[in-house]
């Protein structure tokens, strides 16, 4: 496929976000959740490429921040009477300072050593939070359910999950041209050369990490007054840490727009392939994902960059 | 004026003592060499210098101020930029960016993203690759790459240059540029140190030259003196280096 011109871009974009925008007058309730199921998988895969895609770190245990911020916004919101938006910020800088606090142990480790450490934390949250009284234990938490008829809180989150990918993309893009952008990358690419060229790894690594960790607090907190109710099993699941990973190696990690495309992509297959074949869900989507993977390796975004 | 200084400099890799008290000093503005076979210590003189390893033993000193248990990033911002032995260029990125991260977080001044840009380009015209900036790396031939190391190496403004076998995989038509090259890099005020196994360019360009042995400095002079000295002859140089030197000799 040709490189698309500045202008086509721009137009295509735009087209998109307006149509996006008025969907849900638009379109039926089943696909507005829908919608937004796949705007959250967009924020959570542009979340970890921050960390893997531009800094290459093997970022897998991504969801323990999705269950710091769940668990945050649902602790302040049930307990403390906190209305949604307070809770939100608290759980998104949270995450943020906490990953600031680990991060300078942690991000010394490379490659696999990583990916144990972040996934021993996720294991660690989930038995933290099963056992003890703060946060409802094992059964869960019941967070205040959205105030309103059911179509309004449908169109809520909607636009909560929609604007978030939109700053989440524009965080990223911001970045991707910024003196972090070119830090970012060079750590990637071999991080011993970056610090001979006056690159400090650790600090970078950390801004990478924490501005990850914030979007996904913030969706985790979304998410729980969405579904308004969660526990540890759900808020500190491994699946969703693979999958927002996979998302964005496959839509074409270290751009801005790959790990949307990747999301939406997967979550949209997804939904076909589950409604159409029920008993073989898995192995026809897996099926799928090898194809795609053996044609783009790069990615999708890459069909549009040649 | 002494710009770089090594005090019984000395690095043990368990066992293994690698870089064995070397002293030296290196004058501000010249071109000093640095040879000695495979496993000799050279490039891990080096990392020891710019601080990939730190030191067993024994200080470094550059412009006055001690190396020791400084970080890499740090030491490079005091002034001093390295080309790699073994092209370490950022794979996923295009040549121009790769210049852009040595201007941007090498250089002694914090600068914009525009005005690194700038200087970028005069870089990359320098060392003739203005044509080729937005390659990817993989798309340019190993000389662009050797010259890409020197660009990025020179986009940090040092002081000290720092180059490892920049030549290594070069035919003698290349060699000749890339020595054209770093005699201009000098010229303008910055001060070399050239480690190299092409015999020509060590000895064409260098001012003096120190040579290791086992991790041992054993001789330290002038290219003439280097040639002349049995010790360097039998351990590294080789009995036909001497006699195609003095063939070269009698025909001029």
């Amino acid at each position: 496929m040709a490189k698309m011109s500045r202008k086509g871009w721009f137009l295509a974009g735009g087209g998109v976000c307006l149509f996006l925008l008025l969907a849900p007058v638009l379109l039926r309730g089943y696909w507005v959740r829908l919608l937004t199921n796949m705007f959250m998988f967009g924020i959570l895969a542009e979340s970890v490429n921050i960390i893997a895609g531009y800094c290459g770190y093997l970022a897998l245990g991504n969801m323990v921040f999705f269950g710091m911020g769940a668990y945050t916004a649902g602790v302040l919101m049930a307990k403390f009477a906190f209305s949604f938006f307070p809770a939100l910020i608290i759980a998104g800088l949270g995450a943020s300072l906490f990953t600031v606090c680990i991060g300078f142990p942690i991000l010394r480790l490379k490659g696999q050593y990583f990916l144990m450490a972040t996934m021993g934390l996720l294991e660690l949250l989930r038995e933290i939070t099963t056992n003890i009284s703060l946060t409802g234990g094992g059964q869960g938490i019941t967070l205040p359910i959205f105030p309103g008829r059911a179509a309004a809180a449908n169109h809520f989150f909607y636009y909560f999950m929609f604007g978030l990918m939109i700053l989440s993309m524009v965080c990223t893009f911001a970045i991707s041209k910024s003196h972090l952008g070119y830090a970012f990358r060079a750590i990637k690419f071999d991080e011993d050369a970056a610090s001979v060229m006056g690159i400090n790894p650790t600090p970078y690594k950390t801004i990478a990490w924490a501005i990850s960790a914030f979007f996904t607090s913030l969706t985790g907190a979304g998410y729980a007054y969405w579904m308004s109710y969660i526990d540890p099993g759900e808020a500190y699941q491994i699946m969703p840490s693979i999958k927002m990973y996979l998302m964005m190696v496959l839509g074409g990690g270290g751009t801005v727009l790959g790990p949307i495309l990747g999301a939406f992509f997967v979550e949209f297959i997804s939904e076909l392939v589950w409604g159409n074949f029920l008993e073989l869900h898995f192995l026809i989507l897996g099926l799928i994902l090898v194809i795609v993977v053996v044609f783009t390796p790069k990615g999708l975004m890459d069909l549009f960059q040649k | 004026m002494v710009i770089l200084e090594g005090k019984r400099v000395t690095k043990h890799f368990g066992g293994l003592t690698a870089v064995n008290e070397v002293d030296f000093e290196i004058q501000r503005g010249e071109i000093f060499g640095l040879i000695g076979p495979n496993g000799s210590g050279k490039t891990t003189l080096l990392n020891l210098i710019n601080g990939i390893f730190p030191v067993t033993k024994g200080e470094i000193l550059f412009l006055g101020s001690r190396l020791n248990g400084l970080k890499p990033h740090r030491i490079t911002r005091l002034g001093m930029g390295r080309a790699f032995q073994v092209v370490r260029a950022f794979e996923g990125m295009t040549v121009k960016e790769n210049v852009l991260v040595g201007s941007l977080f090498g250089a002694k001044n914090r600068k914009d993203i525009r005005t690194g840009m700038k200087e970028v380009e005069g870089v990359l015209d320098f060392v003739r690759l203005g044509a080729k900036k937005d390659y990817r790396i993989s798309e340019i031939t190993i000389a662009d790459r050797k010259r890409l190391e020197l660009a990025r190496a020179l986009a940090m403004t040092p002081e000290l240059l720092l180059l490892d076998e920049v030549m290594a995989g070069l035919n003698p038509r290349e060699v000749e540029d890339m020595m054209e090259m770093v005699l201009e890099v000098n010229r303008k005020g910055i001060t070399v140190l050239l480690i190299e196994h092409v015999m020509k360019a060590v000895m064409g360009i260098s001012q003096r030259i120190m040579v290791l042995h086992h991790g041992k400095k054993i001789a330290l002079g002038s290219p003439k003196e280097i040639a002349e000295n049995e010790e360097v002859i039998k351990s590294y140089l080789g009995d036909k280096f001497v006699r195609r030197e003095a063939e070269r000799r009698d025909l001029s």
